[in-house]
């Protein structure tokens, strides 16, 4: 059977137009998507029932006992952690926050190894941001600031920018002037106009010089700034200034450089004053698919987007103090739900050392790093293949996926919930 | 009168312990003073073996002395306004958090926070301190208001975010970025730091060590003497930062 207008379930584009064959309870074929999207959806590394260590081993345990071995675990805890939400979709998230506020828990999402710090800066300054349709109609000039939409978000380029027409740009290849700043070559700045290449940990420097210009200080910006000529500021600057309407993305390699969020509130100040000679949005380029969702869904319900601890029974955010890796390397928590993420592959070595000493239970789908850490996992259906809910694109837009066929696995919301009667049954 | 509290041992010792109720006026006027152990409530002595010396009158005359594994404990100091606290090892987060009045003098490091958004009083540190020493909280706009903080080791990245107000020395050297968004007060460095004064718009920096990856946004504004530990030095003056119309002075050594 053949499926049309599928959500694909990876990155945070969500491209809405994949049309996807499927025999039973498998995926055969996937047209339209990306490599990443084909791998997402004909991947098979699912695990077939919950397990339980025991010994040097795994056991297998029904979902009852699992879910019920799971809520014990954050009922004795004194500092529990529930961490990821990022691969789920809000309806799941949401149950997970009241159950973290049950708890007296912090819950975090994957924000905290991404655009956190774009969340910071933009409490500090606001976000001059805009939707991906406004970009694909509009924009003249697109500039990707440490980001590699080639190889992280592959149909980025083909269905807003470079290579995709809009109702204002009628030629996007020829009409579009693309920029790309980096720290190396990629394949993405293979296909821009421009290509400014600035030393590691550089940005803020390059960011402030180019406000500079914009302002009309010309006179005060030296030769080079961090690896970048003033010739090649002034005529960046000068092709922002001349636009019709600007775009800048960014990526994970401004949020996570020296100087974190303020590089992306030096990159929103930017934004802002290019505003005064034409119109300019920033937008950052979410990676991990409902990322979006779970800082829309913990925002809705604690007034904080990631990093919430609810310790006190009163919500308080921190990032730096309550981020999960934080807590994680200062070895505070003494339980850990992973929910719908894999801080086993991309958390530092400290912090997956102290998960694998603290009961850790997973709910995931598949086999992976967080696994060979955890005391307990419960896989799920995978949402957008045999699960379906609420998820939002990187620009902020709700999208509904859909459930493709009926398998046999419980989905996120369905475990949470079990967990959270349980828990809430223990509280009274 | 002399309050020590010595923490008692813990099954758990790196789960954090919340202390804002450990402030000089609460042990004349509080009957029971609480602390949170992760997301449980406990009354003080659950914690701690608690000793109280002598009378007082008033808070001013009441000197707390926290003794034992103090380095996971947070907020003591909050909203201190009189008195005195010693601390004769490590200290955790916030420490001394708007406090207006009083004394903390710290033996051992700080963790982060160190005098966050504080408004008056004195804290010293004999150690080192973590990020955001004398900052704001996040998203907030202005941070340490008044008082002094004194550093005699070095301090992490960010230190004196949004100085608004009081005075910053840190004798060693500090990370990335202090004084970033700085608009008033007076901020010292001793030794060395990377990118001083990120988009402050006023107050006054001195970096007597080396300042590194110096932003290009600084107009050089001639040089004058200073004097810091006893000794005068040259110092170049800049304005900025430009980027953001500012019109702080910074001042590093020739
Ligand atoms: S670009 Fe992202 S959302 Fe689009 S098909 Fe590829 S992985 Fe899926």
């Amino acid at each position: 059977m053949k499926i049309e207008d599928v959500v694909c379930p990876f990155c945070g584009c969500l491209c809405d137009d994949l049309v996807v064959e499927v025999e039973g309870t498998r995926v055969v074929n996937v047209e339209n998507g990306c490599t990443l999207a084909n791998e997402k959806f004909m991947g098979d590394h699912r695990l077939k029932a919950p397990i339980r260590r025991a010994g040097n081993g795994w056991e297998a345990v029904s979902y009852d006992e699992a879910i019920e071995e799971t809520a014990a675990i954050l009922l004795d805890a004194d500092r529990p952690l529930l961490y990821g939400w990022s691969g789920t979709y809000g309806e799941a998230q949401s149950v997970g926050v009241h159950l973290a506020e049950l708890l007296g828990a912090v819950i975090d999402n994957t924000s905290t190894v991404c655009h956190g710090p774009s969340i910071m800066a933009i409490q500090e300054v606001g976000h001059p941001g805009c939707t991906l349709g406004q970009v694909k109609n509009r924009a003249d000039v697109v500039v990707y600031w440490a980001a590699n939409p080639i190889e992280a978000h592959p149909r980025h380029m083909s269905r807003y920018t470079t290579f995709c027409d809009g109702f204002f740009v009628k030629s996007a290849f020829r009409e579009r002037k693309v920029v790309v700043v980096d720290v190396r070559e990629t394949d993405s700045s293979q296909v821009a106009d421009e290509f400014v290449k600035v030393n590691p940990g550089g940005d803020y420097a390059v960011l402030s010089a180019l406000r500079a210009i914009v302002r009309g200080k010309r006179d005060l910006i030296p030769p080079s700034v961090e690896g970048v000529s003033r010739e090649q500021l002034f005529r960046v600057a000068d092709l922002c200034m001349s636009a019709k309407f600007g775009a800048i993305f960014f990526g994970v390699g401004l949020t996570m450089a020296q100087g974190k969020n303020k590089n992306i509130r030096n990159a929103i100040e930017l934004t802002e004053e290019l505003n005064r000679h034409t119109k300019f949005t920033i937008s950052p380029m979410r990676g991990h698919w409902n990322v979006y969702g779970s800082n829309e869904v913990f925002t809705w319900i604690t007034g904080y987007p990631y990093a919430v601890d609810f310790a006190r029974g009163i919500a308080f955010y921190n990032p730096g103090e309550t981020t999960s890796v934080d807590i994680l390397r200062r070895g505070e928590c003494d339980a850990c739900l992973v929910v719908a993420s894999d801080p086993g592959a991309h958390f530092p070595r400290a912090c997956a050392e102290h998960l694998a000493r603290i009961p850790t239970v997973q709910i995931d789908p598949h086999v992976n790093a967080t696994t060979h850490l955890s005391r307990i996992q419960i896989p799920v259906a995978v949402t957008g293949i045999d699960a379906e809910g609420t998820a939002y694109r990187m620009d902020g837009v709700p999208i509904r996926t859909r459930r493709l066929f009926y398998g046999n696995y419980p989905d996120d919301l369905e475990v949470l919930e079990k967990i959270y009667r349980i828990v809430r049954e223990a509280r009274g | 009168m002399r309050v020590i509290l010595k923490t008692r041992p813990r099954e758990k010792p790196r789960i954090p312990i919340e202390a804002e109720e450990i402030i000089p006026q609460n042990f004349l006027r509080k009957n029971e003073i609480t602390v949170f152990h992760g997301n449980k409530e406990k009354s003080l002595d659950d914690l701690f073996f608690v000793t109280i010396e002598g009378p007082a009158v008033s808070p001013d005359q009441v000197e707390v002395i926290l003794t034992g594994d103090t380095g996971v404990i947070k907020r003591v100091g909050e909203y201190m306004n009189a008195g005195r606290i010693i601390i004769e090892g490590d200290i955790g987060m916030h420490c001394g958090n708007f406090m207006s009045a009083g004394e903390i003098i710290i033996q051992g490091n700080a963790d982060a926070w160190l005098g966050r958004e504080m408004r008056g009083g004195h804290i010293l540190c004999e150690g080192n301190t973590g990020h955001y020493c004398a900052a704001g909280y996040r998203g907030e706009k202005r941070g340490m208001r008044g008082g002094m903080v004194e550093v005699k080791g070095n301090a992490g990245d960010f230190a004196a975010e949004y100085l608004s107000g009081g005075e910053v020395i840190i004798h060693g050297n500090c990370g990335d970025l202090p004084g970033v968004e700085m608009r008033g007060g007076t901020l010292v460095i001793g030794g060395d730091c990377a990118r001083p004064c990120g988009n402050m718009t006023g107050g006054t920096c001195m970096v007597f060590g080396k300042a590194s990856q110096f932003l290009p946004t600084f107009r050089a504004n001639g040089s004058q003497e200073v004097e810091y530990a006893g000794k005068r030095y040259r110092m170049n003056l800049f304005r900025g930062d430009v980027a953001n119309r500012g019109k702080g002075t910074l001042m590093v050594r020739a």
